[in-house]
Parts: structure tokens; C-alpha cells; sequence
């Protein structure tokens, strides 16, 4: 049963210029130069607005934008542990319909936002947000995903690409590569295992233009536990120069090692179809950074052939590994 | 006695390079019998790209191990330096480093008499005229070359850690003498050239030292927000207030983070031609610190307090020379351009290339793989589309 409220009319943003100017998450944080992940910050709530609670697990963006007692947060803001995204955002949506339920506060759609980073949703915190995801409250879960535990200076996670250097995996002499682990698909993970949830996106904050936003927007105006995974170049972590965050989000769009795709009641939607718009090789993408700095052409040719098989041979290329359909058993 | 030397150094971009340093000058003074210790301060921690951090070496002659630790292990700060390295110039403006609310000067711990070792390519004079009078007479020395940035998981060798350890046995001997640096580097590496390095900067730099006066220096503006008291906090469990809401069109028309402004983290600043601006939105659209303020004429006005000079709007900027990265060094107030542009379009634009000049620093994509001084070009101000500047040209 879905709350009954009034639904906040968010329009499609259709052009850049149509963007709202005002600010929810402003100036005066203490992110990195280049930040991609203090964009998804900033955009989220520009896209959601002023009637908006945010809560956000410990990591990178809950220790650059609270700490020493300031913060650039224009609207409520609460820390939560970092495992414990989800049921901290179940708690303040249920929270609110209590104070609505017995008239203390006037009743009105809040928007209900977590953000929780790759290890803190993606890891440690998937129990908290699967649960959050069968609840009946309008919550939007947000994973920012920079590819490792990077505000304790880059520790892997399930969700660190192949052969990256972290902290955990530093590549040695014996063994090149010490991340071997694939890259965890979470939200569509959270899509397959939560039938009723209805909608499941994944985004790049800044490529195509606008796309997050709006996928905020879609996820707020659905309503019911919702999730995003977005896919956050960290200048830090991922070691090249903060002028190009931008870009390396862009390429590792194009060279399809981030899928970007939206599920709305089951469907698959893709917000950039690498089988029609073709896709770069993922070569493109790796060399600009120094964590792939040690891998050698055979990696690389891993990478590509990992990829390649996502798009060319999995049922759902980009989102469900299940190739060739269904076997009859026996 | 204990010598206290401080490494001011950029957060991640010159994480390697200062913990280096520290650790050499406590190597290089224990082959010298002396007693030794070094640490990083405790606050910078977790670094961010840029953020101003430190790296501290203590140094004693007469101290055990035990007592050297226990004055020195345990601080957030140092109270008094008797060097302050500082190995990115444009530091000198000041620091808002991570866990220091406000501006500090670059200058605020160094002692009387103390050095300030600042790797440069400016000269005294023109550092002298960022950094504040002291009530004290200080010395200024100088390492030539420009700021050794590298990233993360790569040190970037190009000497700046062997010059700057001969460079500080020049500035104070009591700490570690030259001939120790050489013997250190020599056997440490087997480099003739690393030892040689340090030997040029020990030389040049006994040339360069200059004695600063009292009262010479620049006057200086910032001051130390205060912060609330575990007293003061909110009932209600709040104890961060947020940022009130606020948003006009023009200058410095968004409300932002008083507190923590940050623009203490960049080298380089953008400047805007916004005679060539086709109000494309994208500087505005990509920035991360909402640093651009939307104006009613379509641009967008930038608030240099908040920026912390990442390089993105002039790579995303799809018009060639609209918004150039400009050595932090060569301005002295964060004035809104904006405003300056309206006042005197055609003045403006001269302003801008004056700043601008025709050398145009690139960075490759993997950080400590160098950069380059590209040559860039003026464009002449855009007559036909009828804008400021052509209007105020007839």
C-alpha cells in the first residue's frame, strides 16, 4: 500500500538551460578537486528540491560534507553507520508518516533520500536496502559508486573494476593483479530480487547531460522504494588529474563497462544502448588512468572479452548474466 | 633543544613527496647521531586532492627517543617551526587545511629567525607580497622549479625531494648539514646526480636566503571563524545547522558554506573571456563546487572564495581560450569577474589576457606523468554578435 499523498509534479528536464539554478547542496565541502561524486550529491538535490530529508551512510561523502562542524548541506541531512543506508532511510519515511498520521506536521510528499557509497550499499549495507526496497515507503536509495572504500584512502570493494591498484591490491612483482574480483552488478541485483520494487536505474552524474537528474525526478515521482547505482570517476582513487572527471565518466559509458539503464516495472530500458550507438574499446578507458597503470596488454584483452561477452551473449546484455535462455532440465 | 620542521604540501598530489622528505630528514639526522621523528598531522587525514596538509620532522641532539616521542608524537599542530617547507607556492596565500576552520597563513608557525623554503618559480618580492608581516624578523629562501605533483600510487621523480633536503641543510645546518644529505643520498641510492641535486640547491639557496624584515610582509584579512562549543549545540540532537537557503540571480547570489569556504585548495584559478561565452551552461553544468553564479545576461559570474581550481570547466567548455587556467599566483583578490566584465568590457578583456599571457599549462590524463606549456592564442573580442563588448566598442 503506497502512501497517500500529494504527488510533487517534477517535469522532465529536457534542456540544460531548463536545469534548476538554486542549490540544495552547495559551495564549502571537502571533496577532492573534481569530485564526481559531489556531483551526484549536488544533483540529486537540485532534482528533488527543498522538500527533501537526506541520509547518508559514513563514507567519503559523509566525512567531506560534515565534518568539524560544518556543512554544505542546504536541506536536513543525518548520518547513519555505514552499513545501515536503508533501514535509516525506512526509519525517517515511517517516521514522517507517523508525524503526518498524527497531525503534528502538515501532510505533504518529503522526499526521503540516502546515499550510501559502494561498500557502504553495494557490500556491507545490500541487507538493509534489500529490506528497505520490500517496504511500502516512498524512499529513494542513492549508491555512489567510486570503486573502492576512498575516504579511507582507497581500500577495494565488491564494486572495484578488475586489476585496479587499491590499497588492498597493490600489484607486485609475483602477482600483477591483485583485484580479481568482477565487478558487482548491484542494481540489477536489487531489480531481479525485488519484484515489487518499481524502478531500478543506473546513472553517470554528468554524462549524457541531465540524464541523472531526471532519473532522480522519475524515481521520486514513481514513489515505493526506489534505487539508483551511479558510476563516479574519483580523481583520487582512480589517479588522473581532476580535469577529467568528466570525460572518463563519459568514456566508461561508451566503452560499455558501466552499463547505463533504467527498470521501470520490469522493463528494461537503456539510457545508452552500447549495441546500437557501438562501443569504444575499453583500452580507451583504462589508459587514462594510473590504477590500471600495471596491467599489460593480456588484461586489458580480459577486460575487453568480460565486457564484450556482458553486451554480446548474456539475455539482458548489460543488466542479467543468464545466457541462452532457458534450459528444460533433465 | 628539539628543531621542528614542517612540510606544507598538497593533499594526495604531494602525499608521497612529503612523507619522503620527513622521512629522509629523520634518516639523514640519525646517520648524524641525533634523535629523530616524524609524523604526519593527524587532521589532514583522510586527504583530499589539493587540500593543504602537513608532514612534520622533529630533530634533536641532546633528547632521548622517548622524550623526543613524547614531546613531539601525540599534537594535532606544532606550535612554532623552525622551517616551513613549502613545496606548491601558491600555498603562500594561505591554507584552510581540512581540520582548521579559516585561512591560516603559510607563515603562522614559523619561529622567529625561522626559514620559510618555498619551491617556486616566482621571486622573493613577488611572494612577499602574499605572504604576512610577522611582529618578528624571518627568512625567505627559494627552490627553483614549479610544483611536483604526482597522484595517489606514483611519486614523481624529477629531483624536487633531493633539492628540497639540500635547500634545508642550507637554511638551517642544526638540522641536517650537506654533507650528511650528500653521504645519505649517495649510499641510499648510488645516484651521483641525486647527490649533485641537493649540492646546486645547497649553493643556490645560501645565495637566495633573504633576511625578511619586521613589519615587511602584506597585511593580512582572514579571520578564524568560531566554531560553536559542545555548549552551544542545538536541542533537538542538532548539531550541525545547515546552510540557510538562498538563491538570487548574479554575484554571489547562492547561499553557500561560510564556514569552509576552500578556495585555499586550488593552483590555478579559471578566467573567463565572457565575450566569447556562447552560454552553453556546461562550466556551470560540471562544476562540483558550485562555484558559477548564473547572471541575467545568460553567463555565469564565478565565485573564486569556492573554487578550488579543478581544471573542469576549461576542459568542458567547448569554446577554445573562453576560460583559461591561470596560475593562482598572479592575482590578489577573488573579485567577481562578472561584475568587472560589465563595469568595463573592452578593460576586461585586456585584464583577462594580461593574466592570461600565452602560456597555457596542460596536464596530461594519468596524474605525475608531467605537464606541459602548451602556447595559446588571443582571440579577438566577437564584433557581430552585438555583445557587451562589441557594444562597447562602438
Amino acid at each position: 500500500m503506497a502512501t497517500q499523498l500529494p504527488v510533487i509534479d517534477y517535469e522532465k528536464i529536457k534542456k540544460v538551460h531548463d536545469a534548476p539554478l538554486e542549490e540544495f547542496y552547495t559551495s564549502g565541502h571537502r571533496t577532492c578537486q573534481g569530485c564526481e561524486s559531489a556531483m551526484v550529491m549536488r544533483d540529486f538535490a537540485k532534482a528533488a528540491g527543498p522538500r527533501t530529508v537526506v541520509t547518508g551512510a559514513t563514507g567519503c561523502m559523509y566525512v567531506a560534507n560534515t565534518s568539524y562542524l560544518t556543512t554544505p548541506w542546504i536541506v536536513p541531512w543525518m548520518h547513519t553507520q555505514l552499513g545501515a543506508g536503508g533501514s535509516s532511510a525506512v526509519g525517517m519515511a515511517a517516521g514522517l508518516r507517523a508525524l503526518m498520521r498524527k497531525g503534528r506536521i502538515p501532510k505533504e510528499k518529503i522526499n526521503v533520500i540516502n546515499f550510501s557509497g559502494d561498500l557502504g550499499a553495494g557490500d556491507m549495507g545490500i541487507g538493509g536496502i534489500s529490506g528497505a526496497l520490500q517496504t511500502d515507503y516512498d524512499l529513494l536509495v542513492i549508491m555512489y559508486d567510486n570503486e573502492s572504500a576512498a575516504n579511507t584512502d582507497i581500500q577495494a570493494t565488491g564494486s572495484t573494476t578488475y586489476g585496479a591498484q587499491t590499497t588492498f591490491t597493490p600489484p607486485g612483482s609475483k602477482h600483477r593483479i591483485m583485484q580479481r574480483r568482477w565487478k558487482k552488478n548491484v542494481a540489477a541485483m536489487l531489480a531481479v530480487g525485488h519484484p515489487t520494487c518499481r524502478y531500478v536505474a543506473t546513472a553517470s552524474a554528468t554524462f549524457p547531460a541531465l540524464d541523472f537528474m531526471n532519473k532522480t525526478r522519475k524515481a521520486l515521482s514513481i514513489g515505493g522504494p526506489t534505487f539508483i547505482h551511479t558510476f563516479d570517476p574519483c580523481p583520487k582513487g582512480w589517479d588522473f588529474h581532476p580535469r577529467y572527471a568528466h570525460e572518463l565518466g563519459e568514456l566508461g559509458v561508451k566503452s560499455g563497462i558501466f552499463p547505463l539503464y533504467e527498470i521501470i516495472d520490469g522493463q528494461v530500458v537503456y539510457t545508452y544502448d552500447a549495441r546500437q550507438k557501438g562501443r569504444i574499446p575499453v583500452r580507451e578507458y583504462l589508459e587514462k588512468q594510473g590504477r590500471f597503470a600495471h596491467l599489460i596488454d593480456e588484461d586489458v584483452d580480459y577486460i575487453q572479452s568480460m565486457v564484450d561477452t556482458m553486451w554480446n551473449e548474456w539475455d539482458i546484455p548489460g543488466v542479467a548474466p543468464f545466457k541462452a535462455g532457458l534450459s528444460v532440465a533433465g | 633543544m628539539i628543531k621542528r620542521v614542517e612540510v606544507n604540501y598538497r593533499g594526495i598530489f604531494q602525499k608521497t613527496l612529503g612523507k619522503y622528505i620527513g622521512g629522509d630528514i629523520v634518516q639523514i639526522a640519525s646517520r648524524m647521531g641525533k634523535v629523530a621523528f616524524s609524523n604526519g598531522r593527524y587532521s589532514d587525514s583522510p586527504e583530499r586532492n589539493g587540500i593543504p596538509c602537513k608532514y612534520f620532522a622533529f630533530v634533536s641532539p641532546d633528547l632521548s627517543e622517548e622524550e623526543l616521542e613524547a614531546e613531539c608524537g601525540a599534537k594535532l599542530d606544532i606550535d612554532e617551526a623552525d622551517v616551513s617547507v613549502v613545496v606548491d607556492d601558491t600555498m603562500v596565500k594561505g591554507v584552510e587545511p581540512w581540520g582548521w576552520h579559516g585561512v591560516r597563513a603559510i607563515n603562522e608557525k614559523l619561529r622567529e629567525k625561522g626559514c620559510l623554503l618555498v619551491t617556486s618559480q616566482h621571486s622573493h618580492d613577488q611572494l612577499l607580497t602574499f605572504i604576512p608581516k610577522q611582529p618578528f624578523s624571518w627568512r625567505l629562501a627559494t627552490v627553483e622549479g614549479p610544483a611536483s605533483l604526482a597522484g595517489l600510487w606514483v611519486y614523481k621523480d624529477d629531483l624536487t625531494r633531493e633539492r628540497v633536503l639540500g635547500a634545508l641543510a642550507a637554511v638551517d645546518p642544526g638540522i641536517i648539514s650537506i654533507e650528511a644529505v650528500e653521504s645519505y643520498l649517495l649510499e641510499k641510492t648510488k645516484d651521483k646526480h641525486r647527490a649533485e641535486a641537493a649540492r646546486a640547491s645547497y649553493d643556490a639557496t645560501l645565495r637566495n636566503m633573504r633576511v625578511v624584515k619586521a613589519g615587511e610582509g602584506a597585511e593580512w584579512h582572514h579571520e578564524i571563524p568560531r566554531l560553536p562549543t559542545w555548549k552551544e549545540f542545538e536541542s533537538g540532537g542538532v548539531v550541525v545547522p545547515a546552510v540557510p537557503r538562498g538563491f538570487t540571480m548574479g554575484p554571489r547570489g547562492q547561499s553557500r558554506n561560510e564556514r569552509f569556504l576552500r578556495g585555499t585548495t586550488k593552483s590555478h584559478r579559471p578566467v573567463v573571456r565572457f565575450d566569447l561565452c556562447i552560454k552553453c551552461t556546461l562550466c556551470w553544468y560540471d562544476c562540483p563546487d558550485e562555484c558559477f553564479d548564473p547572471t541575467d545576461d545568460g553567463l555565469y559570474d564565478v565565485n573564486y572564495e569556492v573554487c578550488v581550481g579543478c581544471h573542469k570547466c576549461a576542459e568542458v567548455c567547448p569554446v577554445p581560450e573562453c576560460i583559461v587556467m591561470v596560475d593562482e599566483l598572479k592575482f590578489d583578490n577573488n573579485d567577481s569577474p562578472w561584475e568587472h566584465h560589465k563595469r568595463d568590457p573592452q578593460g576586461y578583456i585586456k585584464w583577462a589576457e594580461e593574466k592570461k599571457g600565452l602560456e597555457r599549462i596542460h596536464y596530461p590524463h594519468v596524474t605525475g606523468t608531467g605537464m606541459e606549456i602548451r602556447e595559446g592564442k588571443f582571440v579577438p573580442p566577437k564584433p557581430d554578435k552585438g555583445g557587451p563588448a562589441a557594444g562597447a566598442k562602438a
